[in-house]
């Protein structure tokens, strides 16, 4: 049976909080006052992780006993999307803002949300995700990084890669083994990782773009505390999975290219072709058609219900979306896109023909989430 | 659930009973199916979204779209969109009653030259829906409601892609059964954005439809000792069609909800805009994992992407996009965004 949404729309409080942080965007993140980053990669500032966290826009989900806001995923939607189409740098707090204060709130004990939940709603603390390794990719339950009992805890030994802020990463969420079992799904559990604790060494690997966004972490007898042990041991992997749908139907999947366009837009004004006319009117549907998803896929959470399905759809169209916007305005230029042009325009397209790929790679390749909505198609 | 869901629910039964496969082919043939008309119009189904005043059931857009979307998930051969929607939106100038049976509206291409002269009509009207089938055709013409009898007009018989009747009328000095002054918000425009939703309710139904066969039709069929579903490269095409059909039944739901509130000129065009994207790739991706058997006539899956070929081309294809572009550049970079947010109510003009 074919997979549908139902239609949703901004209430009045929700325009409110919207009307709110453009005004604060306007103030604090004038344009011309930063250089724009692409999307989720937009590189860390804690002083706008503190503001937000100050206005009660971080951990938006979380339960206010723990300085969370207690408000929904339809609020969050509405922060996040307008600091996204600036290019704000909003990766101080964003894995922690999207899923690990989530996981957290959800899985971990009194105890661990208490010490951690306040200081992920502050825009105090910067997580990081420990799950991809170099022989576990899509394949996430073939992860070999060990935890064995000891004294007390936990000694972690592996090697996970391609994390992203893991250098100035304060906690990583690791997925680790730490039982064999008959099956490869189970004997994994979530074990929160002190960055800065011994035996961890971060070693940067440049991207495409020569930024070192992405890092190889290697845990060399790494001690981890009892109380420290994510959710039930063994459970890692259903809470893993649960982690990834969170993430999967945001804007984030579809807004990327924005400050691009709008950059065009600006350059371009006095002579824009017809094909740049039907560029800008094809790319406007589908960005209005996508956010619809988004939207009603984040009411649907609110709801309780669980739209894994239509999350996967939002993400596989919405960052296919992403690289073919990318692929026409290069079409459309005829420029040689350059980092260290003078054109803000030129310099955001440079850097986006060089890590739009990654948009249909992170969080989930578009192959796996094909073979999920296949699935559930049946 | 919502009254909608209610009306797509009561029409989807309907249709699914009554134009069945074989019914839809013999349509093929004859034109149209009477049984589907007689069906649809015991129940009432046949004047959604024309008011009581002008003989109808009254009945929101959000409504005629609901009903659109079934007639579109089963392929129904009658001039439904055109006896509801359009003839609902025609019929708001004062004073017009419609009356029963199928109708059909010109829909005012390009080449038209259809022109009151002396309260007598001249000219012609191309591609009008079933007009050898229907009883009246209502038409804007000089700023003019214009209800008239295909009778009285030469008519040249021709059909569209899919195969449902679309026919040239030629007028010299037919009588209109009725002629009234248009309202101010009558206007040709405006008329074609409720064209283009029609089409775009229809697109989404049949897009769903083709998501359901191609999801039936890969797990039944077997290759290599498997359904041929089970391959990665084929589950590819399946994935493409329900993700067109999951984005263009939603827009077309969003913009039936913003038509009911205001002009919806931006929500309208989008969707058909989205909608003419999916006839193109799910209609490829469907025949795709289909093979051989999708294309012939035995089988289903024509009777989807036919029409969705043939609809894509009615009310707008490329056009849209050039207009929503240029309400875009017009607009300009700092209110980019708030069209993707706020659509119509952003500004933007079209």
């Amino acid at each position: 049976m074919a997979i549908r949404l139902t239609p949703t729309e901004l209430t009045d409080q929700e325009r409110a909080l919207q009307a709110e942080v453009r005004a604060f965007c306007d103030e604090f993140l004038p344009r011309g006052s930063f250089e724009p980053g692409l999307g989720m990669s937009s590189g860390p500032s804690k002083e706008l992780s503190r503001e937000l966290g100050k206005r009660g826009w971080l951990g938006m989900a979380l339960p206010t006993r723990y300085g969370g806001s207690d408000r929904s995923t339809v609020d969050r939607l509405v922060v996040v999307e307008e600091l996204l189409r600036r290019g704000a740098p909003l990766e101080q707090h964003w894995t922690a803002d999207r899923q690990s204060g989530i996981v957290i709130n959800r899985f971990g004990t009194e105890e661990q949300k208490q010490r951690f939940l306040p200081d992920i709603a502050a825009g105090e603390l910067c997580f990081c995700i420990g799950m991809s390794e170099p022989d576990s990719g899509s394949d996430l339950a073939s992860v070999k990084t060990r935890a064995t009992p000891t004294d007390g805890g936990w000694l972690l030994n592996g090697t996970k890669i391609w994390t992203s802020n893991a250098h100035f990463a304060d906690w990583m969420i690791c997925l680790c083994r730490t039982a064999d079992a008959d099956t490869p799904h189970q004997g994994l559990s979530q074990l929160l990782v002190d960055m800065h604790a011994d035996g961890i060494s971060i070693n940067p690997i440049p991207l495409l773009d020569g930024t070192a966004d992405f890092s190889e972490v290697v845990f060399n007898d790494v001690f981890v505390a009892d109380d420290l042990l994510l959710g039930e041991p063994g459970n890692g992997w259903q809470q893993v999975t649960s982690e990834l749908s969170f993430e999967r139907a945001g804007p984030e999947r579809w807004i990327t290219p924005i400050i691009i366009v709008e950059n065009f837009l600006r350059e371009y004004a006095d002579h824009l072709s017809e094909a740049a006319l039907d560029f800008l009117g094809h790319t406007i549907a589908r960005w209005w058609g996508l956010r619809q998803i988004s939207l009603a896929a984040a009411r649907m959470i609110d709801e309780g219900k669980a739209p894994a399905l239509q999350a996967a759809m939002g993400k596989d169209m919405g960052t296919e979306f992403e690289q073919e916007v990318i692929a026409e305005l290069q079409q459309l230029v005829d420029i040689e896109p350059s980092l260290t042009s003078d054109s803000q325009f030129s310099r955001l397209l440079a850097r986006a023909v060089l890590v739009a790929p990654s948009w249909a790679i992170r969080g989930g390749t578009n192959e796996i989430l094909k073979g999920i909505i296949a699935k559930g198609l049946r | 659930m919502s009254e909608q869901d209610l009306l797509f629910e009561t029409a989807d039964r309907l249709f699914g009973d009554v134009a069945t496969f074989d019914e839809v082919q013999a349509a093929q043939q004859r034109g149209w199916s009477e049984a589907t008309w007689s069906a649809a119009d015991e129940l009432g189904l046949t004047r959604i979204g024309v008011s009581e005043a002008a003989g109808g059931m009254g009945g929101s857009i959000a409504d005629v779209v609901a009903l659109l979307m079934a007639a579109g998930y089963h392929a129904a051969p009658i001039p439904l969109a055109e006896s509801t929607l359009l003839a609902g939106w025609l019929a708001q100038a004062p004073g017009i009653v419609l009356p029963e049976g199928p109708l059909s509206v010109i829909p005012n291409k390009a080449n038209d030259t259809l022109r009151l002269e002396n309260g007598t009509l001249h000219g012609s009207a191309h591609r009008v829906p079933w007009g050898r089938n229907v009883s009246l055709i209502l038409g804007l013409v000089d700023g003019h409601i214009v209800g008239v009898n295909p009778h009285d007009a030469r008519i040249t018989e021709d059909v569209n892609v899919a195969g449902e009747p679309r026919d040239d009328l030629d007028f010299e000095g037919a009588t209109p059964v009725f002629c009234v002054a248009a309202t101010p918000a009558q206007t040709l425009e405006r008329f074609a954005l409720m064209g283009a939703l029609s089409r775009s309710a229809l697109m989404a139904g049949a897009l769903l439809r083709v998501v359901d066969a191609t999801a039936q039709y890969t797990q039944e069929r077997k290759q290599f000792g498997k359904p041929v579903g089970s391959f990665q490269a084929v589950q590819i095409h399946l994935v493409r069609c329900a993700e067109q059909a999951a984005l263009v039944d939603l827009a077309v739901q969003v913009a039936a909800r913003e038509a009911d509130r205001g002009p919806a000129s931006f929500e309208i065009a989008a969707v058909k805009t989205l909608a003419n994207d999916a006839a193109r790739t799910a209609s490829r991706a469907a025949h795709q994992a289909h093979g051989a058997m999708g294309m012939t006539q035995e089988y289903v899956l024509h009777q989807y992407s036919r029409r969705l070929w043939a609809w894509r081309g009615e009310y707008g294809d490329a056009s849209w996009r050039s207009q929503l572009g240029r309400g875009v550049a017009t607009l300009g970079p700092d209110h980019h965004f708030h069209v993707i947010a706020d659509g119509s109510a952003s500004g933007i003009a079209l």
